[in-house]
């Protein structure tokens, strides 16, 4: 364990704890029971990865060093197998892992650009129309597939005019009172550059509920470098987070619209890189799903339920890094207490983007695969709107089955009037 | 706030969930990952030895010593358990409470059970039955010879015989692949197409009225996909259940985890439970370990339905000292000198029966018969005093003493 004032540098000890300390501790747990071979969604539709149980636990006493099986790359890092083993076999973290090490020496260029989402966002937001076209453009995509390998057809975040501290820092104030005391937002880098609409309605709800709102300076939280095994650079990135969000105040709960980074905080730095750190177990256990937040308020007795009524029947698909946090899908319960509203789960294990699996130019068939049922679900529950809690599976199921797909936080916003 | 909390999802933790939903009360099921059924046959089994093969097994569960969980269920819970799975899930499970299916296993030995599914019962063995077992190339968990020619040489339980052939048809579950999984063939047999396919592989190999012995992937989502390929083929079928992963095991878990969730049922999957709390002798909360803060889940009743050895739910450590590892209640069977003897082909291990005794209301008691806590019940594999793998009687084991538990706590809240 690191103090506070340590400061843990990765690099090497990443790679090597990478290869291999608190994930296989658990691999011996495994008593080949098949379980996360049946729930598995990329081994579904494709042949090229032979399963969790096949390239996790059981290639992992193959490996010292570089994996004999290349099939790992294929693995979405969903997480799946690791929400359904019943014996605590850390599986989906082994093969993120492992994989970080195979490509340690010769990572290649796009997976080093992708995880870069502060700097799309800074190039990005001043020149948002240039960069909305130009995204749009076939022949620009096709030579982005060719050169960068970044699927022509692949959805691609939304370049927004302002970003969510333009319009926060801009914003006349709130005056108050605050009579619920006061909380950190943390809005990850998509929901500042690109989701924006969904960082502002979060703020707003929680106002509207009586909370002072602050947003301190804050970078980003590192999850898309460390999906694409950059441990170095995403253990940085966290650590400087958990000094952003701590600096707001001590003992606040901080919340979230951004589903997948609430995760990287809460376990994803520890369980996959190793990242022992007391700021990052602080802001681990401060830190809450906006709509886990307002579930916990209801379950207290302390939500408002004067929701305006909203008569519509709405697709909910719950995103693998929300369901990986354990605490079920508090958007679905959250949104039953508006009248007239039907929501509808999907029950669809992964959309298939898996951050930004399903952009690769490789790997792009198989996401819109393991999507399908998903896409089909919610064309068929509602032509006109869909709802989920990350930022790359709204713009994957919006591209991908023609539906506008929005944050739960639209619908609490609307029946509190505040839309 | 739940009024309930039922911790694990085996089959006794969401028959439980399901039964107290549908009672009106709300209801949270955490659960670490998926429960056993799918690593079971999916069938019911109630009582299959006593120790002999058991024919009637409601009669069976009514002869039970005093030390058994089917005592402090009674068989009434049995039936009402068997009833409530024939009425919720008619489509994949059906059977008498008085008589055993007697139905062909993966190695051709004989297994009783009480309901099974319906791709199952053609199975049922009867003397003089001709049966094909037919093996699928590229599934390498089913050996069709090994099956065909123990059920050729048995004596059936009625003391007459069947006669049973084998054959092969050579069908990749995918393109290309020489080893395919039981879950890829499930889904391939969910289409009509490769139904199609296998149909036209195998008819021609099948003779006069022979009924059909398949490997249990004949469908997952498509319950009548079964139905339809006996349709093809113009044979009576039935499915053999496979080592895990268990098909048929799988479309149980889904049902009755999709019929928990339509209930309102809260489901948290993914997290151990690992702590709990109490306030004045009560079970106030029990607390998960979600990230580094963990989640606490306050309640007024709580089952406990984690299970045994092979879920953690019981240890044993070096000292052959063991443990329940949540609430660390008191365990019966634990007192009787060594837990494990040497002798693998010998008489049962003690260390089989271990677990938690309960009062009538399923309440795990101390060892004078007083509630280790008012508010906390137990239901499945962590009651004491069954060797569910020998007897064949954990399913119904699970399902009584969860409606018998779900029963108590509707009483005691309402």
């Amino acid at each position: 364990m690191t103090t506070p004032d340590q400061r843990l540098v990765m690099g090497e000890d990443g790679l090597a704890f990478a290869g291999h300390k608190l994930s296989r501790a658990s691999l011996d747990a495994c008593v080949k029971c098949t379980i996360c071979e049946t729930a598995c969604p990329v081994s579904a539709v494709t042949p090229l990865f032979t399963g969790p149980k096949f390239v996790g636990p059981q290639a992992e006493r193959f490996r010292n060093g570089e994996s004999v099986d290349h099939s790992l790359d294929y693995c979405s890092s969903c997480g799946t197998c690791t929400l359904v083993c019943p014996q605590g076999v850390q599986i989906a973290e082994l093969n993120s892992q492992a994989r970080a090490v195979m490509k340690a020496d010769h990572m290649p260029l796009r997976d080093r650009l992708i995880g870069k989402t502060v700097l799309m966002g800074t190039v990005m937001t001043p020149v948002a129309p240039i960069a909305r076209a130009a995204l749009k453009n076939k022949p620009i995509r096709k030579v982005m597939e060719a050169v960068i390998g970044v699927h022509a057809d692949a959805p691609m975040p939304p370049a927004q005019s302002q970003t969510f501290e333009g319009w926060f820092r801009k914003r006349a104030t709130p005056a108050g009172p605050f009579p619920r005391g006061t909380v950190v937002f943390f809005h990850g880098c998509a929901g500042g550059y690109f989701e924006v609409e969904t960082s502002k309605k979060s703020v707003e709800v929680l106002e509207h509920l009586g909370y002072q709102v602050l947003v301190p300076k804050q970078g980003c939280c590192g999850l898309a470098q460390q999906s694409n095994g950059l441990f170095d650079g995403a253990t940085k990135d966290v650590l400087k987070l958990c000094d952003d969000l701590r600096s707001a105040g001590k003992d606040l709960t901080i919340i979230s619209s951004s589903g997948s980074c609430t995760g990287m905080l809460k376990h994803e730095a520890h369980e996959i890189m190793g990242v022992d750190d007391e700021r990052l177990r602080d802001v681990g256990t401060r830190i809450r799903d906006i709509m886990e937040f307002l579930l916990e308020l209801h379950d207290a007795g302390e939500l408002p339920t004067d929701f305006s009524p909203i008569e519509m029947t709405v697709p909910y698909h719950a995103p693998c890094q929300l369901k990986s946090q354990g605490i079920g899908k508090p958007a679905i319960e959250v949104l039953r207490l508006i009248p007239g509203l039907t929501v509808v789960d999907s029950n669809a294990t992964c959309c298939g983007i898996a951050g930004t699996y399903g952009l690769k130019k490789e790997k792009y068939e198989i996401a819109q695969a393991v999507g399908k049922p998903l896409f089909d679900m919610v064309k068929a529950t509602n032509p006109e709107l869909a709802l989920c809690d990350t930022e790359t599976c709204r713009w994957q199921i919006e591209q991908s089955s023609g539906v506008k797909t929005e944050h739960p936080i639209y619908l609490i916003h609307q029946a509190y009037g505040l839309s | 706030m739940s009024r309930v909390v039922v911790i694990g999802a085996g089959l006794a933790g969401l028959v439980a969930a399901n039964r107290l939903a549908d009672a009106g009360l709300a209801v949270t099921l955490l659960h670490k990952g998926l429960g056993g059924l799918q690593l079971g046959q999916g069938s019911i089994d109630v009582f299959g030895y006593a120790p002999d093969r058991v024919l009637n097994p409601i009669k069976a569960v009514s002869q039970v010593a005093t030390s058994h969980p089917y005592a402090a269920t009674g068989s009434s819970a049995v039936l009402d358990g068997l009833a409530y799975l024939k009425q919720e899930l008619p489509e994949l499970l059906v059977g008498d409470p008085e008589a055993n299916y007697q139905l062909p296993t993966a190695v051709g030995s004989v297994r009783p059970t009480c309901l099974a599914q319906p791709s199952m019962i053609a199975g049922h063995v009867r003397d003089g039955a001709e049966l094909v077992i037919v093996g699928i190339r590229q599934l390498k968990d089913f050996h069709p010879q090994l099956v065909a020619e123990n059920l050729s040489r048995t004596v059936l339980p009625d003391g007459g015989r069947l006669s049973a052939r084998h054959v092969w048809v050579d069908l990749p579950a995918r393109d290309g692949e020489v080893d395919s999984s039981p879950v890829g063939y499930a889904r391939a047999f969910d289409t009509e197409a490769f139904r199609i396919a296998f149909a036209t592989a195998l008819s021609p190999q099948l003779n006069g009225d022979e009924i059909v012995g398949l490997p249990a992937v004949v469908g997952l989502t498509d319950p009548k996909a079964w139905r339809d390929l006996a349709g093809k083929l113009g044979h009576l079928v039935f499915e053999i259940p496979l080592p895990p992963p268990s098909i048929p095991g799988m479309r149980l878990n889904q049902a009755l985890t999709a019929r928990a969730l339509a209930a309102n049922v809260r489901i948290v999957p993914g997290v151990r439970t690992h702590a709990f709390s109490t306030v004045a002798g009560r079970v106030a909360s029990v607390t998960t370990a979600a990230g580094p803060g963990g989640r606490t889940y306050p309640a007024d009743a709580f089952v406990l339905a984690t299970g045994g050895f092979e879920s953690g739910a019981l240890e044993l450590d070096s000292h052959q000292v063991v443990r329940e590892t949540l609430f660390g209640l008191p365990l019966t069977g634990v007192g009787d000198g060594a837990l494990l003897h040497g002798d693998y082909w010998g008489p049962e291990q003690p260390l089989f029966r271990v677990g938690v005794s309960v009062d009538d209301r399923m309440r795990p008691v101390d060892p004078w018969g007083a509630p280790a806590y008012p508010n906390l019940w137990a239901a499945g594999g962590i009651l004491a005093g069954a060797s569910g793998w020998r007897e064949l009687s954990g399913d119904g084991i699970a399902v009584a003493s969860a409606v018998a538990a779900a029963a108590a706590i509707t009483k005691e809240l309402s």
